[in-house]
């Protein structure tokens, strides 16, 4: 067998072991391992394979994955779900589908502090509905907005996975950072557009609930204020240089832990949090350091350059085969986790689509979207079924229902990226001039 | 394959991976050209594969790759991991009197033919085959020029190795980032300026866009990078690809000061005509005390550090008489 | 899962359950080890930007710290997160199985686990034998390499361990579908992951929403 070929069997064992429910990190590692035997030998390739693990997790740059996740963790302990729901409310909530718009600033909110789309549509789940249900929304729209404001938290930073990304493609961690920002921010408004538009066509979807007086709007924006440090921190001390992202990191924790102490977090809770990072964070390294080994194969195997030749080569332009490509992660995307998904396609599909000319911080915006829709999309859409779980009276087919319009919300999204990259390019461009 | 070309060696068809970081660069043109000549040479049968951007291993654990044989070629700088190869060391002492690239190249070539590297150097099953050569370093950096050496007082710089050490005693904060980091750093403030290779390192990594000054004659000292086979490789390879590899090697270090020339010429003119760029000369005066105190000290301490490990004091004597020609 | 009530419990079975929780108190006390590291690194983080921004003092090598302590937090805690079934996996398919076929699948799985864990941990061990025997060092302030390549090897006859347990248990499910699963992690339904990450959620909230066994899934 040539090279290319032991890739490609390689690339197929890959799929098929990850099918049959063998866990992804170890997946990677042996095929990776056995496919550079095949092509180096058996002391050379298993010798270089096992450099592996240490080598790639110990990197100053990953250290910003513990901190982002702790930050996620200690998060629900500062009670900012109801105070950013208050102001939220408080400020928007006169316009038509008030309330459901409300959640989804409030989500958008919530994203600057965490990074678990999942754990935030199960929150707001508990903090926005109830208050939809009562004002007589619809349920549907309720559990839609919730769901979808959930994935948010992917792409407004802090978002492990935009580091994953960055880690696995050899970008600036800082500028995928950077980038999240402001696409983060059109997704939210994109969704508000959409509800405005529904409950104007349909009032009776979600009616618009009167201004308090302004008085009880200010009192309302104390309690949000820590949301605020944290962005600011976050944002400022890397676009100042002040700090790299992993210290922006650590001090964005720092701040959220001192909230949450400040409001009551006792140290059983810290702790709790502590082991949960250390165990979701443990996970991470190991699928970066598996799916490593197998990139390391493929580079022996000379896989991705043939890939990209060939995609290069295609008569179509561009943007088609883009269009294809996203295609493809949304057919994954219904069965996979998003960020064995990423690992596992990135190392192939990454230099192909920059051979194309796309632009590699802007392709990490748009894949980190289409793992948000992934969360939304049947038949394992996870943020639909946790808001059906915290809710028992609303069922998942309402929930799913309910999505249908933020799905094509988020197709629209994606579409004006592909035609305005600027969207995503202006900040960290402007940050680095 | 290829014997429609002139084949001035005959041979076994042989091929080679050689583990790189980084993008094809005036660095990498050394490797390039042995890579060209021994194919040529050999009608294509002797091949040596590049692979760039730390594909085959992490730049940090090239030797490890070697060890064990993962590829036959690589090349790495004694500075990434003092404790790996320590004889190397005494080459990225601060203020070496290497004047310019050929004395550099008789400087390398004694230290790594010395006993005690190849002995080192042989623990990861490494032979060594020729240095890329890197040009004395400067300072870049943002905000007011500095006019002598007591304005780098306070100052953050990205300092690697003995020249940490050389800043430290002018009261300097020195840190070493890898060089993918260093855009962002100086130009967001973590740092004040950046210690890289004159010219052709500020212009690869666009630091001359977002810099105020540069300066000219600090001659601040190199790191050395060498390229290394794997034993068992190369004495697999027949005695006239060796010899090859001999007769290639002049033509590569032409290759590498070629291209750094041609970098230099370029840069230069650029920058001297950019109003926003200062060119600084600190007063010789001034440096010759900067070296008194960052030189000789700084290679003492790195002597008596590791001396009885390694020979340092004859390793260091054989550089500073090579240096004047000796 | 509830505790296990071992009188009712073959001989096999309930040392089974007891190497088991012995094990996975070591495993928690590493992720603990791994816990209290994340914490440390915060805080020298914060120590570090306000000794650089307001003393224009950094702390002397801090990257090369950071790299220091990340081995803890990046593997130790690799076994603890195999016990608790937190390792990604793709689910779709092999959580439509049961009964035997499913066991006999985890049997498997859990084969190609060991085989690849054992491969691998010895050449980890290797590559800490050549920087403990020969020399490796961080770059800026010369510190050893060799104590974090060794916990990857420390890490990784830790999960081996584990994946013996896991490999006894799924036999023993294989040979006797119908008894209580012991030492192996479940597959988690949509609804089970959906309540971890409610778990997570309100994790700050005074009441608890427990959706697993309450038939609200459909
Ligand atoms: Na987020
Ligand atoms: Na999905």
């Amino acid at each position: 067998m040539d090279e290319f070929t032991i890739g490609l069997v390689g690339t197929l064992a890959l799929l098929l072991m990850v099918f049959a429910g063998v866990r992804v990190f170890i997946v990677a590692a042996l095929v990776g391992m056995f496919g550079t035997i095949a092509i180096i030998g058996w002391k050379a390739g298993a010798g270089i394979s096992g450099t592996v693990p240490h080598s790639k997790s110990i990197n100053y740059a990953l250290g910003v994955l513990p901190m982002f996740i702790l930050i996620g963790f200690i998060a629900y302990h500062g009670g900012l779900t109801h105070a950013l729901f208050r102001a939220a409310r408080a400020w928007v909530g006169w316009v038509p589908g008030g309330l459901a718009v409300a959640s989804v600033f409030a989500t958008a909110g919530f994203a600057a502090v965490s990074g678990a789309s999942t754990a935030t549509a199960a929150v707001f789940s508990r903090v926005a509905i109830p208050h939809m249900l009562e004002h007589g929304y619809d349920r549907r729209l309720a559990a839609g907005v919730v769901a979808a404001g959930g994935t948010l938290a992917s792409l407004i930073p802090p978002s492990a996975i935009l580091v994953i990304y960055a880690i696995i493609v050899e970008e600036s961690v800082g500028t995928l950072i950077l980038a999240g920002f402001l696409p983060g921010i059109v997704s939210a408004l994109i969704y508000a557009l959409l509800i405005i538009g529904q409950c104007m066509w349909k009032p009776e979807l979600g009616r618009a609930i009167p201004s308090p007086p302004m008085s009880e709007r200010m009192a309302s924006i104390p309690g949000t204020i820590p949301i605020f440090v944290v962005v600011a921190v976050i944002f400022y001390s890397m676009y100042s240089g002040t700090a790299t992202p992993t210290e922006a990191g650590a001090l964005g924790a720092f701040v959220v832990l001192v909230v949450a102490l400040v409001k009551g977090m006792k140290w059983g809770a810290l702790k709790e949090a502590l082991l949960e990072t250390a165990k979701l964070t443990v996970m991470i390294f190991a699928l970066i350091w598996g799916v490593l080994i197998f990139v390391r194969f493929l580079g022996y195997a000379g896989l991705p350059q043939a890939f990209s030749e060939f995609v290069v080569a295609l008569p179509f332009p561009p943007v088609v085969v883009m269009i294809f490509i996203l295609l493809g992660y949304a057919v994954l995307g219904m069965f996979m986790d998003a960020i064995g998904m990423l690992l596992l396609t990135l190392p192939v599909v990454h230099p192909a689509v920059i051979a194309l000319g796309y632009d590699p911080i802007w392709f990490g915006i748009i894949v980190v979207k289409m793992c948000e829709v992934c969360l939304i999309t049947p038949p394992v859409g996870l943020n639909c079924y946790v808001v059906a779980a915290v809710r028992p009276d609303i069922p998942l087919g309402d929930v799913f229902r309910g999505i249908g319009p933020f799905f094509a919300a988020d197709v629209v999204t994606i579409g004006l990226f592909l035609a305005f990259p600027e969207i995503v390019l202006w900040l960290p461009k402007l940050v680095n001039s | 394959p290829g014997s429609a070309q002139a084949q001035e060696v005959k041979g076994p068809e042989i091929t080679w991976r050689m583990s790189l970081w980084g993008k094809r660069r005036a660095f990498t043109e050394a490797p390039e050209y042995v890579s060209k000549a021994v194919s040529d040479a050999t009608g294509g049968n002797f091949n040596i594969k590049l692979y760039y951007g730390q594909q085959l291993s992490k730049s940090k654990e090239n030797l490890d790759g070697i060890s064990v044989g993962a590829f036959e070629m690589a090349s790495f700088c004694a500075a990434y991991h003092p404790g790996k190869n320590k004889p190397l060391n005494v080459l990225d002492l601060p203020f070496l009197p290497l004047a310019n690239l050929d004395i550099m190249r008789k400087v390398h070539d004694v230290i790594y033919k010395h006993p005690s590297s190849t002995k080192a150097l042989a623990k990861w099953n490494a032979k060594i085959y020729m240095s890329m050569m890197l040009p004395q370093y400067e300072y870049m950096g943002k905000g007011k020029p500095p006019a002598s050496v007591a304005d780098f007082k306070g100052k953050r710089l990205r300092a690697l190795g003995g020249m940490g050490a050389a800043a430290k005693k002018i009261g300097a904060k020195p840190t070493s980032m890898p060089a993918s980091e260093v855009y962002t750093a100086l130009q967001r403030g973590t740092v004040d300026a950046i210690g890289f290779p004159y010219t052709y390192t500020f212009a690869a990594y666009k630091l001359d866009e977002i810099s105020d000054w540069y300066t000219t004659n600090m001659s601040l000292g190199t790191v050395n990078c060498p390229i290394v086979f794997n034993i068992d490789s190369y004495e697999a390879l027949p005695a006239q690809y060796k010899k090859l590899l001999d007769d290639v090697q002049d033509g590569a270090y032409e290759a590498q000061k070629a291209a750094y020339a041609a970098k230099d010429k370029v840069n230069v003119a650029k920058w001297a005509a950019d109003p926003k760029l200062t060119a600084v000369k600190i007063p010789e005066n001034q440096m010759a005390e900067f070296r008194k105190q960052a030189g000789r000290p700084v290679w003492e301490e790195w002597v008596k550090k590791n001396e009885g490990r390694i020979p340092a004091q004859e390793l260091l004597d054989l550089v500073l008489k090579t240096a004047k020609g000796g | 899962m509830a505790d296990t009530d071992l009188s009712e419990l073959s001989l096999g079975a309930r040392l089974l359950a007891k190497v088991d929780a012995w094990v996975f108190k070591v495993e928690s006390s590493f992720n603990l080890m791994s816990a209290l590291v994340i914490l440390g690194l915060m805080m020298l983080a914060v120590v570090q930007v306000v000794g650089r921004k307001i003393f224009n003092h950094p702390i002397e090598g801090y990257p090369d710290l950071v790299e220091f302590a990340m081995p803890v937090f990046a593997v130790l805690s690799i076994a603890y997160t195999q016990k608790l079934g937190g390792h990604i996996r793709m689910e779709f398919i092999i959580g439509r199985f049961s009964g035997r076929l499913l066991w006999f699948l985890e049997v498997l799985g859990t084969l190609i686990a060991m085989f690849t864990i054992a491969i691998l941990c010895w050449y980890a061990y290797t590559h800490f034998l050549r920087a403990w025997n020969i020399g490796d060092s961080s770059i800026n302030i010369d510190l050893p390499i060799w104590p974090g390549k060794i916990l990857f090897v420390i890490a990784f006859i830790s999960l081996q361990i584990r994946l013996w347990i896991q490999l006894a248990g799924f036999i023993r499910l294989f040979l006797y579908p119908n008894s209580k699963p012991i030492g192996v992690p479940i597959i988690e339904t949509v609804d089970e992951q959906a309540q971890h990450e409610i778990d997570a959620g309100l994790a700050g909230e005074d009441e608890k929403v427990n959706i697993v066994g309450s038939g609200v899934s459909r």
